[in-house]
C-alpha cells in the first residue's frame, strides 16, 4: 500500500503537496518524494527514504516551488527501500514523471523490451517501467494523452498512477485500475489523491475515478475518460461526509478490528515469501551449535511457538529468552544463531539482544514488518513480513503472521537434517494455503457468537488462558491481548500447571478460556479437556475453544466456540483469531481506547 | 440528501401494543421511537424524510402532522394495503432522481447514538452502497452477512438456519442506496433479498460496523429494553421547575416533566422517567428503569419497577406493577399485583402470535393493552397479555396468556 497525491493550481502549491502526504502517511511511511514543475516547465524531483517528516527536513521540500506536483509516500512491494527506489520516477529525458500506487505484474518483460529500446533505469521497481513506457510511446506518437493511454493499455495489475509532464506543464495525468484514486475540486485549484486524506484540508468536493479510467486534470477542469476507447464520462461531483479517521481506517470502527481481517491476506503474504530465504534461516538454526529465537511482549509468545514448532518439525529446541533478559541469561559465542522477532523493527530490547549477540560473534537473523529499520540493517539475515503497516498499538497481524513465518523455518529445517519428508512439508504447506480461507470464516460466522460471549462475560476481571503443548504459547498471547485492549486481568499458563497452585484461584469471579487441540491430537486433547474438568468441578465457568469432532460427545465446557475441522499443524493459528476477536469485543464492550490502549506504544524504543 | 423510512409494517409480535399503533409510535422516555430516528436522521444530514406508511396510518400522520421538531421536512406516502418490503420502498421511486442516493431505514428499531452519520461516512469513503451491520443475540431473525476484508459484502443470508449465519454479523435495517436499487428491486419483483443479492453481484456493497447498542422493536418486552437504553444515557437527574416535590427521596438520574406532581413519602431510584403531567401519590416506590407517561396518575402505596407506563394511565392504590408495560389509558384498579417471575425462577415464556416465545428473562410481567379495565384486587401472571379494550371485574386471577 502507498499514498499519492498531486495538485494543479496557479500559485505556489509546495506546503500543500507535503501536507497531503503526510495526511497519507498511514498508507506506508518507508519513503516518499515529491516532483513540481518549476515556472520554465522542468521537473524537479526531490526523494529519500524515511517518514515524510524527516525525508522533508533532509531534503528541504520546501525549496521546490511552483504550482503542479505530485507526491508520494511508500510502503516497499518490490525493490528495497533506497533512494532511487523512492517515488516519484523520471523518465530518461527528464520529460515525465511518474508516482504510482499498486503492482504491475508484466513489468519484468516491459522493462526488457525498453532496455533494449535504450532506456535506461534508475530503480528496481516495477514503477518505473510505466514512466519510460510513457516516454516511448511519446517519441512515437507525438502527443502526451496518446502515449498516456497507449501505456496504460499495455500494463497488467494494479495501478494508480500519477503523471506530471514539461510537454504539458499545466496539467496532471493520471489513471486507475483496483487501487484507489479520487479528485478533488476546489477553486482554481484540483487535487488527486489516493483517498480523501490526501485533500480534505482544502475541498469537499469530489469526483471518484472507476477502475479503467483516466483523468486530465487542470486547475479549472477535469476530464474523465475510459482507457480502452477513449469515451468521455460523466460522472456527478460528489460531496464527501467524511471522518479522516475513519477514511484512514478504511470504514472499521478501529485498526484492531481492520488488522484482524486482514489476516486472511497477510497470511497469503507469508506464504508467498521467497523460499530461499526461509531455508537461509533453516539452514543458520540447524549450523549452529546453539539457537536462540527472542523477542518481547508479544514477539516473545510468538517465539515461544516458534519453538515449539522447530522441536516437533526440526527435532531442534531453541532456546527462547524474552529479549529484555538476554543479556542476563544468555551464552552466546560464534557457534550461536540468533533469530530475532519484531514487527517495527526498532525494539529496544530485541535491539540489545542482537547487539550483545554480535558483540558476542553470533550470526543474527531478523523477522521484521518495516523494511529499513535498526534491526533489518544490523542483523545477517533479514525476512520482511509484507504484512503491510500495523497501526494499532496492539500486535494482530503482525503477530500472525509471524508464527506462521517461524513454522515454514521450523518445516525447512525439518527436511533439512530429515526429521520431515519433503512431501509431508508440502502437505504441511498446502495446510497452511487453506488457512486465509479458514480464518476468513471464522471471522464471518463465529463473531457473533464470540460477541455475545464478550459481552455477557464483560464484566469479569479475571480469566485464565489455558493451553498445552503449541497451544500454550498461543494462550499466553492471548491472554496478553486481553489484558492490553481491555485491561482486564489475564494469566496464560501451561493447563498441566493449573493443579500446581493457580488452581485454588478458580471460583465464580475468575474465568477460563481453554485451548483444545483438535481430537487427533490424542494425548494433548485429554489432558487438556482434563484440565477444564478440574476447573468445572470447582464451578468455575470455562470457554473451550474446540474443533468440530467426528462424534459429538459432552465437553466438560460452561461455552464452545466449535470452529471447523482444522489440521492440527494450523489449529493454534485459528484459535488465536478467535481469542483476538474475544478481546476486541470485550474492550469494544467495556468503551476502551482499542486502538491507542493506556500507557502502550506501538514500538517500544526504550528501555 | 434524503431518506426514505419505512413504518408501514403491522408488528404483529408487538401485540398487544401493535393492535393500536404501528411500532415507531411505541413511545420510549417520554418520545416516540420514530422521533429518535428523525432527530438522529436530521443530525446526520438527511433534510427530508419519505415516510413510508401502512398499518395504523393515522396515527403516525397525527403525529407528524405539524411537522417534526427536529425540522425535518416530512413527506408521507401511503404503501396500501401490506406488501413486501421491496414494494413498499417502491411507492418512493418517484421522489427520486436519477443519479441521487438515499438512506433508507426500517423505523422499528432503535439506537443511543447516530447510526445513519456512521452509515454515511462509510458511504462518502468510496461512494459504493452501504448497509450498516451488527451483532445481536439473535441472528436467526436477520439477514446474515458475509464480509471481505475491505468491507465488501460478499454474501447475504436471509434469516440463516442453523447450519450457518447464527454467528454472523446481521443486516441493521440501514441501508445508504443509489437511485438505481429501485431498477434492481423492480427486477426482483419486490422481493429485497434478492435486489440485495443482484447488487452485490453486479456492484458493491459496502458494510458499515455498527459496534454501539441496537434494538429491534419486535416484542412487545423489548419495550422496556428501550427504556433502559435510553436511561443508560443519563447521568443526572432533571426536574422542571414547575414541578411541585413535597418530602420526596430521588436518587440518581431521574426525569421529572413539566407540571408532575409527587406526593410527600415517594422514593424515586433513578434512572426513572416522569412525563409531564403526571400524579405520584404518598409514599408511592418508583424503582430503576420505569418510566411513567403523561398525565398518568399513581395511587397512593404503589410500587412501580423496571415498567413501562404509556400517557394517561391510572394505577389504583397499593399495586405493584414490575416488568410490565401499560399501554395507553389503561385503568388499573387498587390492590393489583403483577407476578414478574416463574415460581422455579426459570426464564419467562410468553405467547406471540400463536407461538410460545422464550424471553430469556427471568423477570417478565404483564403486557396490558391500550383502554384495558384491570378491577382491583387482581393478580396476573407473568407474561400475560391483555387485549386493549378488555375489561377484567374485580378479583380475578389472570393466568392465561392471551
Amino acid at each position: 500500500m502507498c499514498g499519492i497525491a498531486g495538485i494543479v493550481a496557479l500559485e505556489d502549491i509546495s506546503a500543500r503537496l507535503v501536507q497531503s502526504i503526510r495526511n497519507l502517511e498511514y498508507r506506508g511511511y518507508d519513503s516518499c518524494g515529491i516532483a513540481m514543475l518549476n515556472g520554465s516547465g522542468k521537473i524537479k524531483i526531490s526523494k529519500n527514504i524515511g517518514s515524510v517528516e524527516e525525508v522533508c527536513e533532509k531534503e528541504n521540500f520546501g525549496r521546490l516551488k511552483g504550482s503542479v506536483g505530485i507526491a508520494h509516500t511508500r510502503w516497499a512491494t518490490h525493490g528495497g527501500v533506497t533512494k532511487s527506489n523512492a517515488h516519484p520516477h523520471m523518465s530518461c529525458d527528464n520529460g515525465f514523471s511518474i508516482a504510482h500506487n499498486g503492482i504491475i505484474s508484466n513489468h519484468e518483460k516491459l522493462r526488457t523490451r525498453l532496455k533494449n529500446a535504450g532506456h535506461r533505469f534508475r530503480s528496481t521497481t516495477d514503477t518505473e517501467v510505466i514512466v519510460h513506457l510513457v516516454e516511448d510511446w511519446h517519441r512515437k506518437v507525438k502527443s502526451v494523452e496518446k502515449a498516456f493511454v497507449a501505456a496504460m493499455r499495455e500494463l497488467d495489475g494494479t495501478y494508480a498512477v500519477i503523471l506530471v509532464t514539461g510537454h504539458e506543464p499545466d496539467r496532471i495525468y493520471c489513471a486507475r485500475n483496483e487501487s484507489p484514486l479520487l479528485i478533488g475540486l476546489g477553486d482554481y485549484v484540483n487535487y488527486i489523491g489516493s483517498d480523501l486524506n490526501a485533500f480534505i484540508d482544502h475541498t469537499k468536493n469530489a469526483v471518484f475515478m472507476e477502475d479503467k479510467e483516466y483523468a486530465i486534470v487542470t486547475h479549472d477542469s477535469c476530464i474523465l475518460k475510459r482507457i480502452s476507447d477513449g469515451e468521455t464520462m460523466s460522472r456527478q461531483v460528489q460531496e464527501l461526509m467524511w471522518d479522516s479517521e475513519m477514511a484512514q481506517k478504511g470504514g472499521f470502527p478501529h485498526y484492531m478490528l481492520k488488522e484482524i481481517y486482514e489476516q486472511p491476506q497477510v497470511v497469503h503474504n507469508a506464504l508467498d515469501i521467497d523460499p530461499e530465504l526461509v531455508e537461509g534461516f533453516a539452514r543458520m538454526a540447524l549450523e549452529k551449535k546453539t539457537l536462540h529465537i527472542t523477542g518481547v511482549g508479544t514477539t516473545f509468545y510468538v517465539s515461544q511457538i516458534g519453538q515449539y514448532y522447530f522441536s516437533r518439525y526440526a527435532g531442534v529446541t531453541p532456546m527462547v529468552i524474552s529479549s529484555d533478559e538476554f543479556r542476563f541469561l544468555a551464552q552466546v559465542d560464534k557457534d550461536t544463531a540468533i533469530i530475532a522477532v519484531s514487527q517495527s523493527g526498532e525494539t529496544y530490547d530485541t535491539l540489545n539482544a542482537l547487539r550483545y549477540g554480535k558483540s558476542h560473534h553470533a550470526t543474527t537473523g531478523a523477522i521484521v514488518n518495516v523494511m529499513g529499520s535498526s534491526m533489518a540493517r544490523m542483523v545477517d539475515q533479514m525476512i520482511l513480513q509484507g504484512s503491510g503497516p500495523e497501526i494499532c498499538v496492539i500486535s494482530t497481524k503482525a503477530a500472525l503472521s509471524q508464527m506462521i513465518i517461524l513454522a515454514r523455518i521450523a518445516m525447512a529445517a525439518g527436511v533439512m537434517n530429515g526429521r520431515i519428508t519433503a512431501k509431508q512439508a508440502r502437505g504441511y504447506e498446502a495446510q497452511l494455503r487453506e488457512l486465509p480461507a479458514a480464518i476468513e470464516n471464522v471471522l464471518n460466522e463465529k463473531s457473533g457468537f464470540i460477541h455475545t460471549i464478550a459481552q455477557q462475560q464483560s464484566h469479569i476481571k479475571h480469566w485464565l488462558f489455558l493451553g498445552r503443548g503449541r497451544y500454550y504459547p498461543v494462550a499466553r498471547e492471548s491472554a496478553l491481548k486481553m489484558k492490553e485492549v481491555s485491561y482486564v486481568h489475564a494469566e496464560g499458563m501451561p493447563s498441566g500447571f493449573l493443579k500446581h497452585g493457580t488452581i485454588a484461584l478458580i471460583d465464580e469471579n475468575l474465568n477460563s478460556v481453554v485451548f483444545a487441540p483438535p481430537e487427533e491430537e490424542k494425548e494433548l486433547y485429554k489432558l487438556t479437556l482434563s484440565s477444564a474438568e478440574e476447573i468445572r468441578a470447582r464451578d468455575g465457568y470455562v470457554l473451550g475453544l474446540t474443533f468440530k469432532q467426528k462424534k459429538k460427545e459432552k465437553l466438560p465446557f460452561t461455552e464452545q466456540i466449535v470452529l471447523p475441522k482444522t489440521p492440527p499443524f494450523t489449529a493454534p493459528f485459528l484459535q488465536m483469531v478467535v481469542a483476538q476477536l474475544l478481546s476486541y469485543f470485550t474492550a469494544t464492550t467495556l468503551k476502551r481506547n482499542i486502538d491507542r490502549p493506556r500507557s502502550l506504544a506501538k514500538s517500544v524504543t526504550v528501555a | 440528501m434524503k431518506a426514505i423510512v419505512l413504518a408501514g409494517g403491522r408488528g404483529a409480535s408487538m401485540a398487544p401494543f401493535s393492535s393500536t399503533r404501528p411500532n415507531p409510535m411505541l413511545p420510549v422516555c417520554g418520545s416516540y421511537v420514530i422521533d429518535y430516528t428523525l432527530g438522529m436522521l436530521k443530525a446526520a444530514g438527511v433534510n427530508l424524510a419519505n415516510m413510508v406508511v401502512g398499518s395504523h396510518a393515522d396515527v403516525i400522520k397525527s403525529h407528524l402532522s405539524h411537522g417534526h421538531p427536529s425540522g425535518m421536512a416530512i413527506h408521507i406516502i401511503n404503501q396500501g394495503k401490506q406488501a413486501m418490503i421491496g414494494k413498499a420502498i417502491l411507492k418512493a421511486k418517484s421522489r427520486f432522481s436519477p443519479g441521487e442516493h438515499f438512506v433508507l431505514v426500517y423505523a422499528d428499531t432503535l439506537t443511543t447514538s447516530n447510526i445513519f452519520s456512521v452509515a454515511l461516512q462509510s458511504f462518502g469513503l468510496h461512494n459504493d452502497p452501504v448497509a450498516s451491520i451488527c451483532h445481536t443475540g439473535s441472528a436467526e431473525k436477520y439477514g446474515a452477512v458475509y464480509l471481505g476484508q475491505d468491507m465488501k459484502i460478499t454474501k447475504i443470508i436471509e434469516k440463516p438456519k442453523k447450519k450457518a449465519g447464527l454467528g454472523n454479523y446481521v443486516l441493521s435495517g440501514v441501508f445508504v442506496l443509489p437511485e438505481r436499487f429501485f431498477g434492481y428491486l423492480e427486477k426482483a419483483r419486490g422481493d429485497m433479498e434478492q435486489a440485495l443479492k443482484n447488487l452485490i453481484d453486479k456492484e458493491t456493497l459496502r458494510a458499515s460496523i455498527w459496534e454501539n447498542d441496537w434494538l429491534d422493536m419486535a416484542y412487545p418486552w423489548d419495550i422496556l429494553t428501550a427504556n433502559r437504553m435510553i436511561m443508560d444515557q443519563w447521568k443526572t437527574a432533571e426536574i422542571h421547575h414547575s414541578v411541585e416535590l413535597s418530602e420526596t427521596i430521588i436518587k440518581g438520574p431521574v426525569r421529572i416533566c413539566q407540571g408532575a406532581e409527587v406526593r410527600a413519602g415517594s422514593v424515586l431510584e433513578g434512572p426513572a422517567f416522569i412525563g409531564p403531567g403526571a400524579f405520584i401519590g404518598h409514599n408511592v416506590l418508583i424503582r430503576p428503569y420505569t418510566c411513567v407517561g403523561a398525565n398518568s396518575v399513581i395511587g397512593v402505596g404503589a410500587e412501580l419497577k423496571n415498567c413501562a407506563l404509556f400517557p394517561g394511565v391510572n394505577v389504583g392504590r397499593l399495586s405493584f406493577i414490575g416488568d410490565s408495560v401499560v399501554g395507553e389509558s389503561v385503568d388499573i384498579g387498587a390492590g393489583t399485583m403483577t407476578i414478574n417471575r416463574t415460581i422455579d425462577s426459570k426464564p419467562v415464556k410468553v405467547k406471540v402470535g400463536g407461538k410460545i416465545v422464550d424471553t430469556g428473562l427471568e423477570k417478565i410481567g404483564a403486557f396490558i393493552g391500550d383502554k384495558a379495565v384491570i378491577g382491583a384486587s387482581n393478580t396476573l401472571a407473568a407474561g400475560v397479555k391483555i387485549d386493549p379494550g378488555v375489561m377484567i371485574p374485580h378479583n380475578c386471577s389472570v393466568h392465561h396468556r392471551c
